[in-house]
């Protein structure tokens, strides 16, 4: 660890961003991607002038570690009596020497958190006042130390090869009576689990509803809300929900909003790559590191929703219904402060139903007055959902062809989160019954910037060394040559390319080709 | 656009750097009185427009590599501010009119609306 410190000299308006500049220089020597740096030298400038708009003398301390840069600035001034007043936009205190400047905008301290990662702040009145903020440097990877989310039960797999061929990224072997996950290639979208009909591909996740204790919040899918059939009213679903006796019950909808705001104003700010998608969808996050390397400069750096909800109960306990896999490797992959337990959809489901479904009355009084079309999404936002689609439409993006395309969001689900596989009621219908809001619009909603940015992840890469990969490739290209073609599934590879592939990695020998064993006369 | 181009185009002075300002690339311009938001908002393809003329200026922009700053009114800055930009490589350019019409001008050689993707 390296550590530096600048002093900074109140009301020297001549010399004031020295210490900001000192930081640039070093992040740029030191190899730091270029919107870290500017994040890192806007808050340290905003840092650096409060000091010289309001004390007498302050300190910048700039510490470099190994994926990380703390900045903590320090000065003797006044204090302030009131940090959520301070914090807050627009709200300054500045001389007007310093407002003639063009400084004083009241905009500093919320700059300063907007472009870090970690933002503190304590002030004693009458003896100063003291930031720190924290950038992140290294790349998250999350195929690296975290596993996926899918759990399989092999005894109750009756071979029927259904998941082969529904993942997208070929990640799925049936062998030896049993589903098998190549870890590095799952994207955990969950496609496997929709068809499978047995119960063998199902998500990690507690089956019972964890004890509701008064300091435990639930958080809750929105679509969840509506797979109680014709007559289970959402509010119903609401009111037990909450009186199941959490602490709180939150909905992800206010984040999906947010998030959907924050890219919006992230595309339009001409500098992104073009066309921006919106990382709502973890699986879709996963697919693009794996399989789309090049568009993840597309992607706007933020949480999903459901990410940036567990960072905003940082130190609370979290019960999180997770629509699925993706969801909850994504809350197990980024170290979040919260204590995140994560329960099915069916065993909440199952909790409620006597809650909800009430004695049939014939209609459903519900929808007459709340409900809205489906189509309340921006028109100028490409949204697509099914993952078959989704991977069409990154092949479109990545030939370059949609370039009149600003924004698209893209779900690994049919009709995005509605498509959960474990929710009962058909996406198209739940979409249609879904509420446009239940008159309780979630104030704290925000969008929450990635700490770390994307990386690309291994998976494809048949060996780390090129020269072998391309060998490699050329073998497997023999191989595929000499099987049939006809991707049956028989020897637990979705198709033949699939299975060379495996032989030549030493996944599977070449005798687990049943027509290249067996005659060719059984083709008949 | 190039700099110089546009700095022909609406009629504005090229005070400083003008071998870079013959170089460089602008793609959207920000106006705005407030240094927050001129940090914020500036890049290195964008074009910062302002009522301020202080020597702060040029230290900002280069803060966030900002390519350019465009002044107002066809007043000319203080000394230190000349000479900021100078030592900083920022581009300084003096619009002869004010910051409404400046935009006006830059938003149409900018060709904004017809051109939304890049």
């Amino acid at each position: 660890m390296t550590s530096n410190t600048y002093s900074i000299s109140g009301g020297d308006f001549q010399r004031a961003g020295a210490a900001a500049s000192r930081l640039k220089e070093q992040l740029k020597r030191i190899g730091v991607e270029q919107e870290t740096v500017r994040r890192a030298v806007i808050a340290a400038y905003e840092a650096e002038m409060n000091v010289v708009i309001h004390a007498r003398k302050g300190n910048m301390r700039v510490m470099l570690d190994a994926g990380q840069i703390d900045v903590e600035v320090t000065d003797a001034g006044p204090g302030i009596p009131d940090i959520d007043q301070a914090m807050q936009e627009g709200f300054s205190t500045a001389p007007l020497e310093a407002i003639e400047l063009g400084f004083g905008a009241g905009m500093g301290l919320p700059n300063i958190k907007k472009n870090s990662d970690v933002f503190d702040i304590e002030s004693t009145v009458g003896k100063g006042t003291r930031v720190s903020f924290r950038l992140c440097l290294a790349p998250q990877n999350a195929s690296v130390d975290t596993a996926n989310s899918v759990r399989v039960s092999a005894e109750l797999c009756r071979e029927c090869l259904h998941c082969l061929r529904s993942c997208p990224t070929q990640a799925l072997r049936v062998r030896n009576g049993k589903p098998e996950v190549l870890e590095h290639l799952c994207i955990d979208c969950g496609a496997c689990i929709r068809v499978c009909g047995t119960g063998a591909l199902n998500m990690v996740g507690e089956a019972e509803v964890p004890r509701p204790t008064d300091e435990t919040v639930l958080i809750v899918p929105s679509a969840f809300l509506v797979q109680f059939g014709a007559r289970g009213d959402p509010h119903d679903v609401l009111a037990g929900l909450a009186g199941l006796g959490f602490l709180d019950v939150r909905l992800t909808e206010g984040w999906e909003d947010a998030l959907r705001e924050a890219v919006m104003e992230y595309a339009s700010k001409g500098t992104p790559s073009r066309p921006v998608i919106s990382p709502v969808c973890p699986a879709v996050v996963n697919l693009i590191e794996m399989r789309f390397p090049s568009l993840m400069d597309n992607l706007a750096p933020f949480l999903s929703p459901v990410e940036a909800m567990c960072e905003e109960f940082a130190g609370h306990r979290v019960v999180l219904l997770a629509a699925c896999p993706s969801q909850s490797t994504a809350i197990k992959s980024n170290s979040l402060a919260a204590d995140v337990r994560i329960v099915l959809a069916t065993s909440l489901r199952y909790a409620l139903l006597p809650l909800v479904t009430r004695a049939d009355n014939g209609t459903a009084k519900w929808r007459d007055k709340h409900c809205v079309a489906a189509a309340c999404r921006d028109e100028a936002i490409l949204e697509v959902s099914g993952i078959d689609h989704v991977m069409a439409v990154l092949e479109k993006a990545e030939d370059g062809a949609l370039g009149d395309i600003e924004l698209m969001e893209l779900f690994a689900c049919s009709q995005g989160c509605f498509g959960s596989p474990f929710y009962s009621e058909d996406p198209f219908v739940a979409r249609h019954r879904r509420l446009d809001e239940l008159g309780l619009p979630d104030t704290t909603a925000r969008a929450v910037r990635r700490k770390a940015p994307c990386s690309a992840r291994a998976g494809l890469r048949l060996d780390d060394d090129m020269s072998k990969a391309i060998e490699k490739l050329s073998r497997i290209d023999e191989i595929a040559g000499s099987l049939p073609g006809r991707d049956c599934g028989m020897c637990g590879a979705p198709t033949c390319s699939a299975f060379a592939e495996d032989v030549v990695l030493g996944r599977a020998t070449e005798s687990a080709c049943v027509h290249l064993n067996g005659s060719e006369d059984e083709t008949t | 656009m190039r700099l110089a181009y546009l700095a022909d185009k609406i009629g504005a002075q090229v005070l400083t750097n003008r071998d870079k300002a013959a170089r460089i690339e602008i793609e959207r311009a920000y106006a705005g009185d407030r240094m927050s938001n001129l940090l914020s908002e500036g890049s290195e393809t964008t074009l910062l427009v302002t009522n301020l003329s202080n020597a702060m200026l040029p230290r900002v922009a280069e803060l966030v590599d900002a390519a350019g700053l465009c002044l107002l009114n066809g007043l000319s800055p203080e000394r230190e501010t000349v000479k900021a930009a100078e030592e900083r490589g920022i581009v300084l350019i003096i619009s002869p009119v004010g910051m409404f019409e400046t935009c006006g001008r830059l938003y149409q050689c900018l060709d904004r609306g017809r051109s939304a993707t890049r």
